[in-house]
């Protein structure tokens, strides 16, 4: 530390004043000229009144007192003199002639700085002087580091303290005033008076060792204790920090950290260190650690936080041996809520979801590693928390559970807690969720196995309709890797050219002649052929049917270009398309392109859109209705007598055929309820003079009732499966042509005047 | 009378003379005499033993300074007796301190007027 002054150097440079006190007007004269001779500046007085009086409005750096005067002697001037405020530290000589101990004590008992015996020989007093203004100066500096110190330490709420083991010296932190006690040990604690403000006491109260542990509450007090303990019995360095709760009830964080000291044995004696009060900044931190690891919105433990509890809660199950479970909870039609209400709304539904969830565990906000470590072996349980992945996701945590059934009733709960209707902005809106289950250890060792596991089994429950919860099993995995294959393999099946349009004929009975076909789509995988329920379902799902339909009606386009070459075909080719093609205001362009590419009428298209994809989303498939029709392209409603038509929308629709399910067909003959059907279809399609067609006929009676009913064209494995393009040329060919089959000759019967043939066909 | 010595170290402290301090010594050291020795002769009878120690004592050590080593010799032989409480043989010393005083005053006088 580098001191302002060099004491040496400014002896001579700055004049020190000496107040010299005699009531002997000789040595009085003597000594101020001798001590002016060496440098000092002089102030005499005759008398101790005299001194002190001067004091009053000046202040020397030394005082000289002759020890024997009349009236106030050098001692008891030196007396009054330390009870004036600032003169507490003042150098003071006491001059004498007396040599005898009793007046060198009495001078040291009065405040004297130092006693010297009156002589002649000045060298000796100036010298004297010059070392009590150097301590005098020294001590200053002292002080005023000191009190710069206290200050600092009082701005960063710090104090010392200093504490001695039993048997050691009682050492004082500071040298001021301070609480000093010892323990029940012996040994002995001194703090700071800025050490005894961190723990919010005054400066003069009374503390004990022990009331200072009592201030940290319990559970941290007892690992504190054991803490010092430790670190006492081995002499290493104490850094810790303790929550304490102030004499005024405040709670404070402490910093505490100590060095041990060491005697010249190398015996550790105690030690010696600072109190901090580090609640500020313990804030700060915390505030950091939870945004880092909370989320924003909700409240609850984010992603990173949930992977950090989890892989707690496994290391526990691990060595505990006991069961987990991980619940993945997914919101059903979130996005409709989003979308229709907005995101302030949605923001709002998942505030309050997380609120409903978290009281169907035991959730804990704060997990600390300390507590972990300390609260035993039950400490897992502290990790069960709901939290948010993101989104419109969630995961419960259950660190300890007996069974799958134990998991499952929380994932009942959960269910259970969405059934109350939610308000959100004003609104009342009703959330399912659905729930996928994974437990440790079965169903994966990791957090990554366990979230992807509970995926499945969420993804699962969305499948089977929502509003529910599901348990992994392997069998749903293998399901799901096997659609993530095939949706894989369907995104290259148009580009490789895999998927293939099969046909099935539509036939006129009463003509016996093919009037159309129906294109039906098939999958050629390598050597196995995919029927349409094991992809279009999923073609739907992930919005792969639009490419696949635009495909179809570029594919049948060219066939019935073909097919026109070949044998004059000059009917339509039914494709069928999904209620969304409809939604695409370029359907009629795309149609467009694809008869136009292979020079064939928009008539050489029909397009077949189910009964319920039609009646589901009416509003928004009109207007294609009507442009399609416009431009040529009939519409045929698939499927029809399944769904709930509107009659009164029915009767204004731009559509020209009406096709009877394939149920009704079946029961044909059977039941009277389906004959009746049936006969309610035809007499509309007749009424409202549309053209009407039975598919699935698949035996002589069925078509020998359709018939008499007044339905003449039908689809079916009774004239024909559907087959590819040139087997059909070739059915037409062997099976139509030579009228061998039974339903041609019954076909036929009624009208023996009319050509079976297999259209306009031109040789 | 006067140790020559003492003076001469008195002129050190003011080698040039320039303050006329051995001058200011000498007068204030009369002044000093005239003003204690009547306060000695006072406390004798009655004895006043607090002012008898007080103006030895300080006869004491002004007497040293100028070099009057007899009369400070006395006067140091009379503290030491106050001290002691052996106050037998204090008048003794008491007039030889007397008698020795007024010859110092004389010689100082002479002193004075030789500069």
């Amino acid at each position: 530390m580098s001191l302002p002054h060099d004491f040496d150097a400014s002896d001579a440079a700055v004049r020190s004043k000496v107040l010299l006190v005699d009531d002997d007007e000789v040595t009085l004269l003597l000594t101020a000229e001798a001590l002016r001779e060496r440098g000092f500046e002089l102030v005499e007085a005759a008398s101790g009144e005299q001194l002190l009086a001067m004091l009053d409005d000046w202040t020397p750096d030394i005082v000289v007192l002759d020890a024997m005067m009349p009236g106030l002697d050098g001692f008891a001037t030196c007396q009054a003199l330390r009870a004036l405020a600032g003169f507490e530290y003042m150098p003071v000589l006491m001059l004498t002639g007396l040599d005898d101990e009793a007046s060198i004590n009495r001078a040291y008992q009065v405040g004297a700085t130092d006693f010297l015996v009156k002589s002649t020989q000045w060298s000796l007093l100036a010298g004297r002087l010059r070392n009590l203004l150097r301590s005098s100066r020294t001590r200053l500096e002292l002080e005023r580091s000191k009190s710069k110190l206290a200050r600092a330490q009082d701005l960063a709420r710090m104090g010392s303290f200093d504490w001695r083991n039993a048997g050691g010296p009682a050492a004082a932190a500071s040298g001021r005033s301070g609480a000093s006690f010892g323990a029940a040990s012996g040994a002995s604690l001194v703090l700071a008076p800025e050490a005894l403000r961190v723990f919010g006491l005054g400066p003069q109260e009374v503390v004990t060792l022990r009331r200072l542990v009592r201030m940290v509450p319990m559970p941290e007090r007892r690992g504190m204790t054991r803490l010092l303990a430790e670190v006492q019995t081995q002499s290493t360095v104490l850094a810790i920090d303790v929550p304490v709760e102030m004499p005024d009830g405040r709670q404070r964080i402490v910093h505490i950290e100590a060095e041990p000291e060491f005697n010249e044995h190398g015996h550790p004696v105690g030690y010696t260190g600072i109190v901090q009060d580090v609640t500020d900044r313990r804030v700060a931190e915390d505030r950091i650690r939870h945004l880092a690891n909370f989320d924003a919105l909700t409240g609850l433990p984010n992603r990173r936080q949930l992977i950090w509890r989890t892989e707690r809660a496994l290391d526990h199950a691990r060595r505990l041996g006991h069961q987990a479970a991980m619940l993945l909870i997914d919101l059903d039609r979130f996005k409709v809520i989003n979308d229709t209400l907005g995101h302030a709304a949605g923001d709002e539904l998942l505030i309050e979801v997380a609120r409903r969830l978290r009281g169907c565990v035991r959730h804990s906000d704060q997990v600390m590693d300390a507590a972990l470590e300390t609260a035993g072996v039950r400490s897992h349980r502290s990790l069960e928390a709901v939290g948010r992945l993101g989104g419109d996701e969630f995961i419960a945590l259950l660190p300890e559970v007996a069974d799958e059934a134990d998991a499952e009733r929380v994932s009942q709960r959960i269910l259970e807690c969405m059934r109350e209707p939610v308000w959100v902005c004003g609104q009342e809106c009703f959330v399912t969720a659905s729930v996928g289950i994974s437990m440790y250890p079965v169903d994966g060792q990791s957090v990554a196995d366990l979230m992807r596991n509970a995926d499945v089994a969420m993804y699962s429950v969305k499948n089977t309709g929502r509003n529910n919860s599901a348990v992994y099993s392997p069998m749903l995995a293998g399901r799901g890797r096997e659609k993530l294959e095939l949706e894989s393999a369907l995104h290259k099946a148009i580009e490789r050219n895999e998927l293939v349009l099969h046909y099935q004929p539509k036939i006129d009975v009463r003509s016996a002649r093919m009037v159309g076909a129906e294109a039906l789509m098939r999958w050629q995988r390598g050597d196995t052929l995919v029927p349409p329920n094991d992809f279009i379902p999923l073609a739907e799902e992930t919005g792969l049917i639009v490419p696949l339909s635009e495909w179809a009606l570029r594919e049948a386009a060219r066939q019935a270009k073909i097919w026109s070459v070949n044998f004059g075909f000059a009917d339509s080719i039914a494709v069928n398309l999904p209620n969304r093609m409809f939604e695409r205001s370029d359907l009629v362009e795309t149609i467009h392109q694809a008869v136009s590419a292979f020079g064939v009428p928009h008539r050489a298209i029909q397009l077949e859109i189910t009964e319920s994809g039609l009646m589901k989303d009416l509003q928004n498939v009109i207007p294609s209705l009507h442009r399609l029709t416009e431009i040529g392209v009939e519409i045929s409603i698939d499927d029809f007598g399944t769904g709930y038509s509107s009659l009164a929308y029915l009767t204004t629709l731009p559509i020209s055929e009406l096709k009877i399910d394939r149920s009704f067909v079946r029961d044909l003959g059977i039941t009277p309820q389906s004959s009746a059907v049936v006969t309610a279809i035809i007499a509309l399609a007749r009424s409202l003079g549309l053209r009407v067609i039975a598919e699935g006929v698949e035996n002589l009676r069925q078509m020998e009732v359709l018939h008499r009913l007044g339905c003449t064209v039908m689809q079916g494995f009774l004239f024909s499966k559907a087959i590819p393009p040139d087997k059909l040329e070739e059915w037409l060919q062997l099976t139509v042509l030579p009228r061998k089959e039974p339903w041609l000759v019954q076909a036929g019967a009624d009208r023996p005047d009319l050509v079976l043939t297999t259209g306009g066909r031109q040789t | 009378m006067l140790d020559a010595q003492a003076l001469a170290n008195l002129a050190q402290l003011d080698p040039t003379g320039a303050s006329k301090l051995l001058s200011r010594v000498l007068t204030a050291y009369r002044g000093s005499l005239a003003r204690l020795l009547p306060q000695l002769v006072a406390a004798r009878a009655p004895v006043d033993l607090g002012t008898l120690k007080l103006v030895t004592h300080t006869l004491k050590s002004s007497s040293a300074s100028i070099g009057a080593v007899d009369l400070s010799a006395l006067c140091g032989a009379a503290e030491l007796a106050l001290r002691e409480d052996r106050l037998d043989g204090l008048p003794l010393i008491l007039d030889d301190l007397l008698i020795e005083a007024a010859r110092v005053d004389a010689a100082v006088l002479q002193l004075l007027s030789t500069r």
